[in-house]
């Protein structure tokens, strides 16, 4: 069966209440507004990103730190080091408690990827998020409450269906990464209404599925 | 809901899967709010504690992280909602005439330019400025208006009961009270071109006050000595928070007529008004001592 979904595995969720402040420095953190942080890693980088963004519109925290680790969770360093740390920072334990809790719903209900093949060796992650939070939204240059269509798969694929997904709708790319990324995807964010990024979402899914499929044209 | 769970099982059914998505993992079930936590006293020091006993304000309600408890959340939208309900509301046109009062209207046009020009509402219209001239007794001691202010709500409530307590109190002590009036859109300061024009000794407006949590249906009461265009707030005499839940309005009009009679005795009003020998008769409003403990009372009671 193709397109089913490879839920991500939270590898570690840790907090550090007080923080040194040498700590909330070197992670991207504001020694005079926040105090606390949460960390947590993940197997998968993109469900992880569309996660903090979510935990920023459930609590006051800021996503001060996000960064995939090179070659994927399949070189991963450690165990538990998976494929992205992600650090929530706040002024308040209870802020990064409630942050994490909405990251962690987000991962376990919403993002993941799916397998575009029925190997589910072809990951695609043509995820939709109605109203972004105001990390995706910086990082993306757009206004908070934008809707986005949050699109990833193999450089190849990405390719061919980023330019189908384009086509499908009313949709304008904010910010094209092309590969090699860290883990050697090629990932897209298309902005524009709810329902373009719904159309763009489908017409990129279905694109890398037929690529997938059908590799070599001649 | 997940917008791309529901794009790819439609594209999943679309390309020939018949089966569905497999589900997600269950959602875990939202505990219950806490119980009720208004009022919460939960003050940490003494002298929160002793200060929290002095004021209806919100002191000691307690905090969720950073934030206030649901509940007191609830409350405070409720009693601002009947703040707001209270401003938008309109006396009736004809409640003068129900009431056997002489409708007076300032120069408003309607409720909008009411409260965006209070200036407007300081100033009788032409046309009242007639209807007062010839209906209204000349020089008395005493010329009482009703008025809606910015509480209509108040002033149709407990106005009347408030209008008459106050009549009849001044007649008790001596004094001549004018015709009763009812001003429509009316500021505070238009009790001095109302008291000019029919030559009282004082003017008297009892209004709705603006209203605060909790307290849509409070009159305030302004008292001013020969009243005249240009007279200041120093000059006045007030008297807020009439209602039954802090000076009902039989008290006040007792109090008011106090401050009348002293008003005419002295030939002065305001800042330069002696109070010190009223203590009996005006009880707290003329003591200079911290207010009595008191219990904030809630107008409204939010269902949980």
């Amino acid at each position: 069966m193709i397109l089913e979904p490879i839920p991500p595995r939270i590898l570690s969720v840790r907090r550090i209440p007080n923080a040194d402040p040498a700590v909330l420095a070197a992670y991207g953190a504001d020694p005079t507004r926040h105090r606390s942080l949460g960390l947590i890693t993940v197997d998968q980088d993109d469900p992880t990103y569309v996660a903090l963004d979510e935990a920023t519109k459930h609590a006051p925290v800021d996503v001060v730190f996000a960064r995939s680790f090179y070659a994927g969770a399949a070189h991963g360093s450690g165990p538990i080091s998976g494929e992205i740390l992600g650090v929530l920072a706040a002024s308040d334990p209870d802020e990064i408690d409630e942050g994490l809790a909405a990251l962690i719903r987000c991962l376990e209900h919403d993002a993941c990827f799916y397998g575009a093949d029925e190997s589910k060796k072809t990951p695609v992650f043509p995820h939709v998020i109605a109203s972004l939070g105001h990390y995706l939204s910086a990082q993306a240059g757009v206004a908070p409450g934008t809707s986005m269509a949050y699109l990833v798969a193999p450089p190849m694929e990405g390719a061919i269906a980023l330019d189908a997904a384009l086509k499908a709708a009313d949709v304008r790319a904010a910010k094209i990464f092309p590969p090699p990324t860290e883990t050697n995807f090629t990932a897209a964010w298309l902005v524009g209404s709810l329902v373009d990024c719904q159309a763009a979402a489908e017409a990129y899914c279905e694109t890398v599925v037929r690529v997938a499929a059908n590799p070599r044209e001649r | 809901m997940s917008h791309t769970r529901t794009l790819v099982e439609a594209l999943r059914k679309r390309l020939g899967g018949a089966a569905p998505l497999p589900p997600p993992a269950p959602t875990p079930r939202i505990p219950e709010p806490p119980v009720r936590v208004f009022p919460r006293r939960n003050e940490k020091t003494a002298y929160a504690k002793e200060a929290a006993t002095h004021t209806t304000a919100l002191l000691g309600i307690g905090h969720v992280g950073t934030r206030y408890a649901t509940d007191v959340v609830l409350q405070f939208q409720a009693e601002l909602a009947v703040a707001h309900g209270a401003v938008a509301h309109e006396l009736a046109p004809d409640f003068a005439a129900r009431n056997a009062l002489l409708p007076l209207e300032s120069r408003v046009a309607d409720h909008r330019q009411f409260l965006l020009r209070p200036d407007l509402g300081r100033r009788l219209s032409d046309e009242s400025v007639h209807r007062l001239r010839a209906g209204a007794t000349k020089s008395p001691d005493v010329q009482p208006i009703l008025a809606d202010g910015l509480s209509a709500v108040a002033c149709e409530g407990s106005g009347m009961a408030l209008l008459h307590a106050f009549t009849r109190a001044c007649e008790r002590r001596g004094l001549t009270v004018g015709t009763p009036v009812c001003a429509r859109y009316a500021r505070v300061w238009l009790e001095d071109e109302i008291g000019e024009i029919v030559g009282a000794k004082v003017a008297a407006i009892l209004l709705g006050e603006r209203p605060g949590l909790g307290t849509g249906d409070g009159l305030s009461a302004y008292l001013v000595y020969e009243p005249k265009l240009g007279k200041t707030d120093g000059d006045r005499n007030m008297m807020s928070n009439i209602h039954a839940r802090g000076t009902p309005p039989e008290v006040a009009g007792d109090r008011l007529a106090v401050l009348a009679k002293a008003m005419v005795d002295q030939r002065t009003s305001g800042v330069s008004l002696d109070l010190s020998g009223l203590v009996a008769e005006l009880g707290e409003a003329a003591s200079r001592a911290p207010r009595a403990p008191q219990e904030r009372v809630r107008l409204v009671e939010v269902d949980r």
